[in-house]
């Protein structure tokens, strides 16, 4: 039980009419990288909101490393919403890599970093630099740390983006799309850096188009349409012999996509 | 607190008869504007260095200074160069001078975002400038212009109330003159407040009506 | 006709001390307005039904009725709930409250304007609400503030004419004192009117320098010619 990192159950979600998450039930294991596939609008996004309780699922539990998020049991049993300052205790166990990476740019680099450990964690202003800086040269960004967010490049921003993410030292990390909004010569290198993460043994739930990505670094893959997990799996076997039709259908539109751009890397 | 209902509610009828005061004033001191407003804004299009200075200079002023400021210069200035307009009278022209520049103010900046593409194609067409302005231009100018005009005219009814301090009978010195003689001057002023309330909610939200029944011909 | 100049320089004394009282009245009118803006701002933006509506109710009120009709209602309110303040005070408090109502507006436009995926990645990093607010979106609102602040600034300026109405010193009240005693409308009001110029286009250069150093780009309008131009293009 506490080799289960994430536990979600049950978690289902509705935008007014349209149900984008129906009853989701899955678990991460420590140390495991799961890579969440599936085509656009089938709750990929949403799911991993749900995760940090960025966004309020309908029903549902979820559990990160045994403690509740967003929703917890109250002394007779019943499911009650979570105070705001619990939830705030709970979200940096949970580290979020977004899209469209949301750097702030009022703030330099190391600023960025650094914010969230000094305010949230209470760590000494010295040390969280020190440990800022220790991730800027890991991620080969050491000169850039003075600089601001406006001055980067799309790759280097996402970098920046992730070690904000490590830098509150959170049991797992989430990543919605993290390479859809770069150039395709820029892709690899945050991919680099995330399957260096991986072996280094974080826990991490990537929602992803890199099926290149996922077949080389996840320990699982698992494949969500129209708000429901359809099918899961390692990755070989999930992407050489899928076995529901629409699975089948989604890698081969992604194929054709996915050679030219496996090719180039 | 203890506010006397009956006051209160005996003043409404005065004071409804007498909001009819500041909408007649307001009436016919945004139709002056519009009309002087638009002269104004195609005069501006003139382009003559010394004149588009001292409008410059007449729009900074009547920007820059207050309302109040400019309805005392019309109804204590005038009367000195031998103008003897009755306090009303003055008083509209205040406004309506003010209004003015506002609204072509707001007419510039309407302007500035018109898409240039119809009008264009109009003088491609061979179309008189005479023409272009009033069958392309300004048409499609007031339907783009009538939010910011609709909250004028709520600036304007505002604007009317400043009138009581030159002895304009309209609603709020009539409501004064009911908490003199009642010696309570709170409720009447009260009273007179939801009058003016419900007025100006009344234009704009009727403006909004107006706005989205003409939305799909805006350009 | 001539402009006696001799109104102005023998009355200096009540002009000067108008213009003391506007620049006072009008500083701490916005400072308080703003203190006041910026939770019915929040307020507004809330997902509790209850505090939205009550400050809709409040920005309502404000908003459509004239500010001389809210002074009178303060000036004879407050003393009903036995606040008994000298005039300047009451025209403090009423134009606070008044020009907020126009300020939170503001206020709640310049925090939309901060794009949402900043508070998320403020959250994802486990930062309150509040924490959230102060350091990542409050910071961002400035650019979005001050060319709309700079306008209600000086609409706060001019309002503070309306305080001559309960006998409030500033300029406009010295000058119906000095209309009073000379009978020289154009030179007095010519005066007073130039005072108000002055300070409101002292603001607005003020304002202007702050919002250049803030880094708002001015954007370069732009320099296409077209034919349309001369109907469209009114020289400033």
């Amino acid at each position: 039980m506490s080799d289960t990192l994430l536990q979600v159950s049950g978690v289902s979600k509705c935008f007014g009419k349209a149900r984008v998450l129906d009853n989701v039930d899955f678990s991460v294991a420590r140390g495991e990288v799961v890579c969440v596939i599936g085509p656009s609008g089938c709750g990929k996004s949403t799911l991993l909101r749900c995760i940090n309780y960025l966004i309020e699922p309908d029903a549902g539990t979820i559990r990160v490393n045994g403690a509740y998020v967003g929703r917890e049991p109250d002394m007779s049993g019943r499911m009650r919403r979570q105070k705001a300052s619990a939830l705030d205790r709970v979200r940096p166990r949970v580290g979020f890599v977004f899209q469209q990476f949301h750097l702030w740019p009022h703030l330099k680099v190391i600023d960025n970093i650094t914010r969230g450990p000094i305010k949230v964690r209470r760590v000494v202003r010295a040390k969280a630099e020190a440990d800022a800086l220790r991730l800027l040269e890991r991620f080969g960004l050491t000169e850039k740390a003075h600089t601001y967010p406006s001055e980067l490049s799309g790759g280097q921003k996402q970098r920046v983006a992730i070690a904000r993410a490590l830098a509150m030292e959170p049991d797992l990390v989430l990543f919605d799309e993290p390479t859809s909004a770069l150039d395709p010569e820029i892709v690899s290198q945050v991919l680099l850096l995330m399957r260096e993460l991986a072996t280094s043994g974080m826990t991490m739930v990537v929602g992803t188009h890199e099926i290149g990505f996922a077949r080389q670094v996840a320990d699982r893959v698992v494949f969500i349409d129209g708000g429901r997990i359809v099918e899961q799996g390692p990755p070989d076997e999930l992407i050489e012999r899928p076995k529901h039709e629409r699975l089948r259908l989604f890698l081969r539109s992604i194929d054709s996509r996915g050679e030219a751009a496996s090719a180039s890397r | 607190m203890d506010l006397d209902g009956a006051v209160f509610l005996d003043a409404f009828p005065r004071l409804v008869v007498a909001a009819g005061s500041n909408l007649k004033i307001a009436m016919i001191s945004i139709l002056f504007a519009l009309i002087g407003g638009t002269a104004l804004t195609l005069l501006r299009t003139v382009r003559w260095k010394p004149l588009s200075r001292v409008i410059g200079i007449v729009i900074g002023f009547i920007r820059g200074t207050p309302i109040l400021v400019q309805i005392f210069l019309f109804y204590y200035g005038l009367p000195v160069l031998h103008i003897d307009l009755a306090p009303i009278t003055a008083g509209i022209c205040a406004i309506a001078f003010n209004s003015t520049i506002f609204i072509t103010e707001i007419m510039r900046a309407g302007l500035a975002g018109m898409d240039p593409g119809p009008i264009e194609a109009a003088i491609a067409l061979g179309l008189r400038k005479r023409v272009i302005w009033t069958h392309v231009v300004l048409p499609q100018l007031y339907i783009r212009i009538l939010p910011p005009l609709v909250n004028e005219m709520t600036v304007i009814v505002k604007a009317t109330t400043l009138l009581s301090v030159i002895t304009v009978v309209e609603v709020l010195r009539t409501a004064q003159q009911i908490g003199n003689t009642a010696f309570r001057p709170l409720e009447p002023i009260l009273a007179a407040a939801a009058v003016l309330f419900i007025v100006n909610f009344t234009i704009s939200r009727g403006g909004r009506l107006i706005e989205s029944r003409l939305a799909n011909r805006r350009g | 006709m001539a402009f006696d100049v001799t109104v102005i320089t023998d009355n200096w004394a009540l002009f000067a001390r108008g213009a003391a009282v506007t620049l006072l009245v009008a500083s701490t009118s916005v400072v308080i307005a703003f203190a006041l803006a910026v939770p019915l701002a929040l307020m507004a933006l809330s997902r509790r039904r209850l505090l939205r509506w009550s400050a809709a109710i409040y920005l309502e009120s404000f908003r459509n009725l004239p500010f001389i009709v809210v002074l009178y209602i303060f000036f004879y309110g407050l003393p009903m709930l036995q606040w008994q303040l000298p005039e300047t005070a009451i025209g403090i408090i009423a134009l606070s409250c008044f020009a907020s109502s126009y300020l939170s507006e503001i206020v709640r436009g310049a925090i939309l304007s901060v794009p949402a995926g900043q508070m998320e990645a403020a959250r994802a990093v486990g930062m309150s609400y509040v924490r959230g607010m102060w350091e990542i979106v409050a910071p961002q609102t400035l650019k979005f503030l001050i060319p709309p602040c700079t306008n209600t600034g000086i609409s706060m300026l001019k309002e503070t004419s309306v305080l001559s109405a309960i006998t409030v010193g500033e300029i406009t009240y010295q000058g119906l004192i000095v209309q009073g005693r000379t009978f020289a409308p154009f030179e007095v009001f010519l005066t007073t009117a130039l005072l108000y110029w002055l300070m409101t286009s002292a603001f607005a250069a003020l304002m202007g320098r702050a919002e250049r150093s803030n880094g708002t780009s001015r954007s370069a309008g732009q320099t296409r010619r077209s034919l349309a131009d001369q109907f469209l293009k009114i020289e400033v």
